[in-house]
This record gives C-alpha cells, sequence and structure tokens, in this order.
C-alpha cells in the first residue's frame, strides 16, 4: 500500500554547487527555482499496478526516486506499508571483477533482502537467469543480456510488499522477458503492489490497474489505462513528437492527382486517437478532393506492420461501392474498421484508382498516409499477430472419434 | 537492520572481494600491513640503526622502531579513515542515486575496514613486541577506549569533508594535501626534542600530538592515560560528531540532489 499526499518537490538550479554554501553562510539565495512535482496525490492499494506516464522531464523518475528514498520531498507525505524494493536501475552495486554469484549478495541485500533471503533463494535466482556456469565467471565477461538476466532474476526475487519499476522490463529476449511477466502477475496475484513508469503503452495496459499522467509536475489524469494512455497520447499529439498525420500535401505519394487525398486520419471510435485497443471500432477518415471529374473511382487501404509486411486491404471496388466525384468537389470516406490485430505499431497506405487495382490508371497512391498504434487488448488475451476469435467447444472423445472417421 | 548488512557487506568488500581473482586473495589485505611493519623495524633498527633514549628501552635496538611504529599504526588508520569518507558521496553515487541507504550510515564500512585494517597491524605489531622481549603491560586495556575516541573523531571529520566534497569539489584534493602537512607536523617519527626552539609549544596546537602520546604512553610506557585527557577527547569526540550529524542532516536533500 502506498499513500502520497501533497508531495511536491522543486530542484533548485545553482551556477555551481558551492553557491548551496554560500546560501547557508549569507542567508541569501543564490538559485533558480524549478518545479518538479507539484501537490501530488495519489493511493495505490495492496495488489494494485499503476503506472506512470508523461513526456520526458515530466517528473516520473523523480517521482520514483521519492518513492525508493533516493531523494527527499520538499514537503508532503509518502506512506509505505511493508517493504519496498526500487529498481530504478538493474544490478545496482554490480562490481565487474566479481563472479555472478558474488555479486548476489551485495545486489541481493541492495534491494532488499536479508542475508538469509539471499542464502534461501539462491539458487532460485540461479535458476531463473539461465546463466548455468556461467555464475562463476566475473560478470565484466557476461553480455549486457546476461548482466540483465542475472539483475533481474535477484530482483525479482527480492519479494517486496511493494515493486517500482522504472523501464527495466525491457529485458533479454522475449523467452525471458514472458518469463518476468508471469512472475510479475504471480507477485501482483499475492497481494504485492507495483509502481511502472513505462513507455511501453501496451505493456501499461496489460500490467496495469491504474495509471496517473504527469505533465510538468503536475497529475492531470488518474484513471482506467485506457483511458490514462489517451491522454497521454493527447498530450503527445500536441508535441507532434508522434503525430497521427504527415502534412497533408498531395507531394505525398505519387500518381497523377485528378483526385487527390487532402488528409487521412485513424482514429479510435473510443479512444478518439490514434493508439487504440485491440478489439475496438476504429475510424480510418480520407478527406479527398478532385480537380477533374472521375466516374468510376476506386479508394482503397492497405494496413501493414512495422516490417512494411501487408496485413489487410481493401477497397471500395472490392465492397461493391460504387464512387464518383465532380470536378471541384471535396468528400470523406470513412473505413469502419474492427480492429482486430495484435498490439504493435501499423501504417496505413491509402490509393485512389480505377479498377479493382492501380494498375490501369492511378490518381493518387500515398505509403504511409497514417500510422497507428494497437496497444492492449479487450477481452480475451490473444497471441499472434491478429485475433480469430475463436470459440471453444467440448465434447466427449466417444462422439468425436465417428465423426473423425466418416 | 537491512542498513547493517549492507555496511558488513561493504566491509567485506574493501577488505576481501577487492582482491577476488588475486591468488592470495584477502590474504593481501593482512600483507600490506605486515611489510610496513616489517620495514619500520628492520629498517630503522638494523639498517639505520636509529636509537632513542626511551624510558625502559634504553638498550634495546628496536627503541626507536617501537616508537615510530606505535604512532604510526593509529595515524594510518585515522587518515586513510578519514580521506576515503571524504570521496566516499562522489564514488558510490551509483549506488547512493538508486538505492535507499542512510547517507550517514555508508561512511561505517569505511570505518569498519580500516579499524579492522588497524587491528590486524596492531595483533602483528603485539606478537612482535613480544618477540622483542618488551611485552605490552596491562595499560594495553585502555587503548580500545583511545582507538574509539579516534575512530570517532575520524567519522566526525570524514563526514564533515564529505558532506562539503559534494559542494566543493576541491575538498577532496584540500583533504589529501592538509593530511600530509598535518603528518609532518605531528611527532610520528620523529621527537619533539629535535625541533629548534619555539616549534614545540606551536606544536601544542595540534589535538593529533595527544593522541600520538597516549598511544605511546599506554604501548611503550604501560601508562594509563590521563583522565583529563580521557575527558577533554570525550568531549572533542561528542561535540564534532554532533556538529557532523547535524550538518549532514541539514544538508541531506541538497547532498542527494546534487550527487
Amino acid at each position: 500500500m502506498i499513500n502520497v499526499t501533497h508531495l511536491s518537490k522543486h530542484f533548485k538550479l545553482y551556477k555551481k554547487p558551492s553557491d548551496r554554501l554560500k546560501e547557508l553562510l549569507f542567508r541569501k539565495p543564490y538559485h533558480s527555482s524549478h518545479r518538479v512535482l507539484n501537490d501530488i496525490n495519489f493511493t495505490v492499494a495492496d495488489g494494485e499496478a499503476l503506472a506512470i506516464l508523461g513526456r520526458n522531464g515530466a517528473g516520473k523518475s523523480t517521482l520514483l526516486k521519492i518513492l525508493t528514498g533516493v531523494l527527499l520531498p520538499d514537503s508532503g507525505e509518502v506512506h509505505l506499508s511493508g517493504k519496498l524494493t526500487g529498481l530504478l536501475e538493474l544490478g545496482t552495486g554490480f562490481d565487474p571483477n566479481l563472479t555472478g554469484m558474488q555479486n548476489i549478495r551485495t545486489n541481493g541485500l541492495l534491494v532488499g533482502m536479508t542475508p538469509e533471503e539471499i542464502e534461501a533463494k539462491r539458487e532460485t535466482i540461479i535458476e531463473f537467469s539461465e546463466l548455468g556456469h556461467y555464475i562463476d565467471e566475473p560478470i565484466r565477461t557476461y553480455s549486457s543480456g546476461m548482466v540483465m538476466r542475472l539483475a533481474f532474476s535477484i530482483a525479482i526475487h527480492a519479494d517486496p510488499d511493494i515493486f517500482l519499476i522504472d523501464e527495466a522490463l525491457s529485458v533479454g529476449d522475449g523467452h525471458f522477458q514472458q518469463k518476468c511477466m508471469r512472475k510479475i502477475r504471480q507477485f501482483r496475484a499475492n497481494g504485492g503492489s507495483i509502481v511502472f513508469v513505462s513507455h511501453d503503452l501496451n505493456a501499461v495496459k496489460m500490467l496495469c490497474d491504474r495509471a496517473i499522467v504527469l505533465d510538468k509536475g503536475n497529475v492531470i489524469a488518474n484513471d482506467e489505462p485506457e483511458a490514462a494512455v489517451n491522454i497521454y497520447n493527447q498530450l503527445l499529439g500536441g508535441d507532434e513528437e508522434e503525430g497521427p498525420t504527415q502534412p497533408s500535401l498531395p507531394q505525398n505519394g505519387y500518381g497523377s492527382f485528378d483526385v487527390a487525398f487532402e488528409e487521412v486520419t485513424v482514429s479510435g471510435q473510443d479512444s478518439d486517437h490514434h493508439v487504440v485497443s485491440s478489439g475496438e471500432m476504429i475510424n480510418l477518415h480520407m478527406d479527398i478532393s478532385a480537380r477533374e471529374q472521375v466516374e468510376s473511382l476506386t479508394v482503397g487501404m492497405m494496413i501493414r506492420d512495422r516490417f512494411g509486411q501487408d496485413l489487410f486491404g481493401t477497397n471500395s471496388y472490392h465492397l461493391g461501392h460504387e464512387v464518383s466525384v465532380n470536378k471541384g468537389e471535396t468528400k470523406r470516406y470513412t473505413f469502419v474498421i474492427p480492429m482486430h490485430l495484435a498490439p504493435g505499431k501499423y501504417t496505413v497506405t491509402v490509393a485512389l484508382h480505377e479498377g479493382m487495382d492501380h494498375t490501369r490508371h492511378c490518381y493518387h497512391w500515398w505509403d504511409n498516409a497514417a500510422t497507428f498504434e494497437v496497444a492492449g487488448i479487450r477481452g480475451a488475451l490473444f497471441g499472434g499477430v491478429c485475433n480469430l476469435s475463436p470459440t471453444l467447444e467440448e465434447a466427449s472423445a466417444e462422439s468425436a472419434r465417428p465423426a473423425r472417421s466418416a | 537492520m537491512r542498513t547493517l548488512f549492507v555496511i558488513l557487506t561493504f566491509t567485506r568488500q574493501d577488505l576481501i572481494e577487492r582482491y577476488s581473482g588475486s591468488i592470495l586473495g584477502g590474504l593481501w589485505s593482512l600483507l600490506m600491513p605486515l611489510v610496513n611493519i616489517l620495514i619500520y623495524t628492520i629498517v630503522f633498527s638494523k639498517i639505520m640503526g636509529a636509537r632513542l633514549n626511551l624510558p625502559g628501552l634504553e638498550e634495546s635496538p628496536y627503541s626507536y622502531s617501537l616508537y615510530l611504529v606505535s604512532a604510526m599504526l593509529a595515524w594510518n588508520c585515522f587518515a586513510a579513515t578519514v580521506t576515503r569518507t571524504t570521496n566516499l558521496y562522489h564514488e558510490k553515487a551509483g549506488i547512493i542515486t538508486k538505492v535507499s541507504v542512510g547517507l550517514r550510515a555508508l561512511p561505517m564500512y569505511i570505518l569498519f575496514s580500516e579499524s579492522i585494517i588497524y587491528a590486524i597491524s596492531m595483533a602483528i605489531f603485539l606478537v612482535f613486541m613480544i618477540a622483542i622481549g618488551h611485552p605490552p603491560g596491562w595499560a594495553i586495556l585502555t587503548l580500545p577506549a583511545l582507538f574509539l575516541l579516534q575512530q570517532m573523531v575520524a567519522y566526525s571529520l570524514g563526514l564533515l569533508c564529505a558532506t562539503f566534497a559534494v559542494f566543493i569539489r576541491d575538498t577532496r584534493e584540500l583533504i589529501s594535501i592538509l593530511f600530509h602537512v598535518w603528518f609532518w607536523f605531528t611527532p610520528i617519527i620523529y621527537v619533539v626534542e629535535i625541533l629548534p626552539e619555539g616549534w614545540g609549544q606551536l606544536l601544542a596546537y595540534n589535538p593529533a600530538l595527544y593522541f600520538v602520546d597516549a598511544y605511546r604512553q599506554i604501548l611503550l610506557a604501560n601508562e594509563v592515560p590521563s583522565l583529563q585527557f580521557f575527558a577533554i577527547a570525550t568531549v572533542v569526540a561528542f561535540a564534532l560528531g554532533k556538529l557532523a550529524l547535524f550538518v549532514n542532516r541539514r544538508l541531506q536533500s541538497d547532498i542527494r540532489d546534487f550527487i
């Protein structure tokens, strides 16, 4: 259980560190103040996982450091019930010249284990890290992945009541990551609380019950992960860091531009943003304008994954939709798509052409006209690239067998 | 409780694991004091033939060695504790900024580690004293008290300097020079009598002199230092300790922000 009330912190900026001493001696301010956290309040219950979202410099790390006790707040209070392990960094105190085995001891203590606990869990830690006999080698001989695996194995076995994690989950290969995720879920099921700082929005949605969004030291949202992620994304959108659309100039793409796209956007019907959940309906809006009259026009789209692989595409021709535009006309076409793709980043390619494909006459073909991201899954979890929405039926083996032989 | 474990582990690391991978390992921690004592004793007694007219040791060829080592071991321990503590926040910044450790508890590991080295050196020195037929007397029972006071002062000075070193980087260089000067300003390898007229009085302002004298009283003359000395030393040690803890506590938030 974590209870944070009226927490504020500002950093004093001095021209040089010794000005701080001058200030004490002469009782005159020598600094300019920079507010990092402004009256922060939140609670994390036992067994709850809270994500902290925010742009760079929003105060996330400072907040985490105050929770850990590495920095002290100016005002406000932090109440923690139970043992806390802060993973601001993996492998704190690792000495490259010592063996993995020896480092388990120092690091274990630093993440809050007692010597007895370390002895008791040593075998489990080594096993979890999958380092095998390398555990008796100095860790300077390890690959960075091995160091991280060892560090995470120690941390995750610290068995605290509260875990603070700063971007630490992207450890090792997929196999090891999944092991870590399982372990973290298990930790929560046993009543542990988690505070989690990450830019991995999918992980936030998958792991957390709630998320707060920090902006310039203020909590601007404290909500369900999905809602908070949307607010966070609008925040990012304001910065054009990952804007949903490119500037809509006809130079984008190629073709005769007799009819051309003006603007292409993707937004979730619920999120109202280009970050959507798997299972949500999305709108792919295309605003087009015509320089000439075109009788039989085809409006098409294609979704590609981050490797540029075509995942799904269709057009008005296949859908049996007659499209024609008059000279000078502007129109909006919207593909409404149930987004059943797996979490990840995707691009949308759009096209205006004649007939069933663009080989006959192409008016405008625009690659990567829009991007969107799927983060989090609504309903049942799934693996792979898309959700085929299966059902599972059960029958006794006797009744199933004749059907197969028939 | 956890803090204690952390400190003990750092102590252990400092003494043993830093030699990990070497053939002799933790023995290196023993070897350095041993060689020191051998040099001081053999070189000065046998090779240079330095003699001192110390009470009870007029005839011994080892008189100067005893005079030197009895003060030198304590000084080495004191100086190492203070200078290493001064560098501590800088050195362990990687840990202080990532894990919750007490700023005032952390220097304890240096205190422990240096004290253990002193204890080892002292044990070797006692064996030597017995071997040359000049075993220490009962007064040695007061040595731990004297050493404790010395290390309290060392911790407090170190903590003060470490605090300042965060804000003024030059502190670290300044301290190593100061200790060099202080060493020569203290009669450790020389006797006060060889100093020119007037210097003796100046030396009276050096607090280290009283500690050095106390060590020699105990180890060489088998005398218990005066109660007055212990009283003043205790007051000074506690006052300095209080000051250092106060300053550090007052600035702890800033220290954490700065490193």
